[in-house]
């Protein structure tokens, strides 16, 4: 690895972390949905993997540490993770410490970035030699995750119905293209498909807007009000926060223990993980806040792992995203054909150490730069995006980029082939069947739809 | 039907307003798929021109339109 590729990857671990501590804070936005397109461009036009590769990492361990700001400034959730957090921080703020949230949460993510790097290139490490077995069974192994996920979820019947719904759907699709001559027949479409299922809940909501009775569900008088609490200890002014001072020695033990079990457990729900462990946790911890500092430390350490694990452990040991981040997020590094496909991907292409540099520099970035000032200006940060970013912008933003790839992968066939998946991928998402069963589908479907046929 | 003018619309869970909606997609998706399609080949060229149209959308948006939310500032009252 030359300097010229290090200091690549250092320009683009510090535009990750500037972007994504903005989008961080901006209330809803999913991992996924911001994520995942951009990432895939990159990949797609030709950006060096390892480049890409710290952009991801220090994206997501600034956007993991800002998108506890709002829940600590406001008590909304500033993404899908963070919404377990919301009722603990809630507690803080009722007993008077609304900014001790924030400190909590900001340093458990810096423990479970810390812990979780190490942990999950040594699973990696161990779990190599599975690799030739899962990638042979590759369909069946998506087949069957969808399954165990949908089996998992709250909405059972209804996931379990979609899997099938939804693979005749990208089949017919696929068929569609080849017989229509836009697509040369046996060339997969992949890259329009999972963003047409990444952006379904938007896109279900837009189409919403054109039907005059859901429209008037919708309206409200009144524009969002968001609460930011009072600054209740400004006098945080020391050089560098340090996270071991700012946790006690129980917090960062506790957060050290869910970081590890946080990222053993990489191919599970990370939302799931983390509430469980959240309140395993702060169970045996007396006292309102002492509780939930813990379980704030703890919870925001496991998110921070699980994401972390979930996408080195596919990506350094298996080259099948196996996990329900490396699916989502970080699908771009596993299959973005043409650059990237399932047999020769990111795995395949970099080496271990190329992975684990290009990892640990993209995070230790991040934690240098957003860690300080998530502590000491969470509270600017809050107001600025708040007062500054219209939530308009976000989503043309989104919207524009789908279109771009859509018509990149099948021109305006590509275009409309996307709208009726998102249409339908965002009623059920609607409906409570989860983006990980709809992805692996996404990965079963020609082989599901060949064996049913 | 409230008043076109003062209603708001919750769009993924956020409030926005028809009009700046259609304006923010009017903005963005002409710049990031026009600067794809009318870019020349070869492969790499037309996506980055694309992205950064879907860029240069977002902070036109950004700085034009204005967000919809009401900020009770405590302490500041």
């Amino acid at each position: 690895m030359d300097a010229l590729i290090l200091l690549q990857m250092l320009i683009a671990a510090l535009i990750g972390v500037v972007v994504y501590t903005a989008i961080g804070v901006a209330p809803g936005t999913d991992e996924t949905a911001v994520l995942a397109p951009v990432t895939l461009a990159l990949v797609v036009a030709g950006i060096p993997l390892p480049v890409v590769l710290a952009f991801f990492m220090a994206a997501i361990v600034a956007k993991k540490l800002t998108d506890s700001i709002p829940v600590s400034v406001a008590g909304i959730p500033g993404g899908v993770m963070s919404a377990p957090m919301v009722e603990h921080a809630m507690i803080l703020k009722r007993e008077g410490h609304a900014t001790l949230a924030i400190r909590k949460m900001a340093s458990g993510s810096v423990i479970g970035t810390l812990v979780a790097i190490p942990v999950s290139l040594l699973l990696a490490f161990l779990l190599t030699p599975l690799a030739d077995v899962l990638s042979q069974y590759a369909s069946q192994i998506f087949f069957v995750g969808a399954v165990f996920l949908a089996l998992m979820s709250r909405e059972k019947v209804i996931s379990l119905i979609s899997i099938v719904i939804l693979a005749a759907l990208i089949q017919a699709l696929r068929h569609f293209y080849w017989g229509m001559g836009v697509i040369p027949e046996g060339q997969v479409v992949f890259i329009s498909f999972f963003l047409g299922i990444t952006i379904g809940p938007m896109i279900f909501n837009l189409a919403q807007l054109t039907v005059r009775e859901e429209r008037r569900k919708m309206a409200t008088g009144e524009p969002k009000t968001i609460k930011i609490y009072a600054n209740d200890d400004s006098d945080d002014t020391s050089s560098f926060p340090n996270p071991f001072r700012i946790l006690t020695r129980q917090e960062a033990v506790s957060a050290t223990a869910s970081s590890v079990l946080g990222s053993v457990t990489f191919f599970m729900s990370p939302v799931g993980i983390t509430i469980f462990l959240g309140e395993v946790m702060s169970s045996w911890v007396k006292g309102t806040v002492e509780k939930a500092s813990r379980a704030l430390s703890s919870m925001d350490a496991v998110t921070n792992a699980a994401y972390i694990a979930g996408i080195l452990i596919p990506l350094a040991a298996l080259g099948i995203p196996m996990s329900p981040m490396a699916i989502g997020p970080g699908n771009a590094f596993f299959n973005a054909p043409p650059v990237l496909t399932l047999e020769q991907n990111a795995h395949h292409l970099m080496s271990f150490g190329e992975i684990a540099v290009a990892s640990i520099l993209g995070a230790g970035v991040a934690l240098l730069i957003t860690y300080p000032i998530a502590v000491r200006y969470a509270r600017h940060i809050c107001v600025f995006v708040f007062q500054r970013i219209p939530h308009e912008a976000f989503l043309a933003m989104f919207f524009s980029l789908v279109m771009l790839l859509a018509y990149m992968d099948a021109g305006v066939m590509g275009i409309l082939g996307v709208g009726v998946l998102a249409l339908v991928a965002g009623l059920l998402n609607r409906w409570g069947v989860n983006y990980g069963v709809q992805f692996m589908t996404l990965y079963a479907a020609p082989w599901l739809m060949g064996w049913m046929a | 039907m409230p008043n076109k003018t003062t209603s708001y619309l919750t769009v993924w869970d956020d409030t926005v307003t028809g009009k700046d909606l259609i304006i923010a997609l009017a903005v963005s998706t002409p710049l990031t798929l026009g600067g794809f399609i009318f870019t020349p080949w070869p492969a790499p060229m037309p996506l980055i021109i694309g992205l950064c149209g879907a860029l240069l959308g977002f902070a036109i948006n950004a700085v034009c339109l204005r967000p919809k939310r009401r900020l009770d500032i405590e302490g500041e009252a």
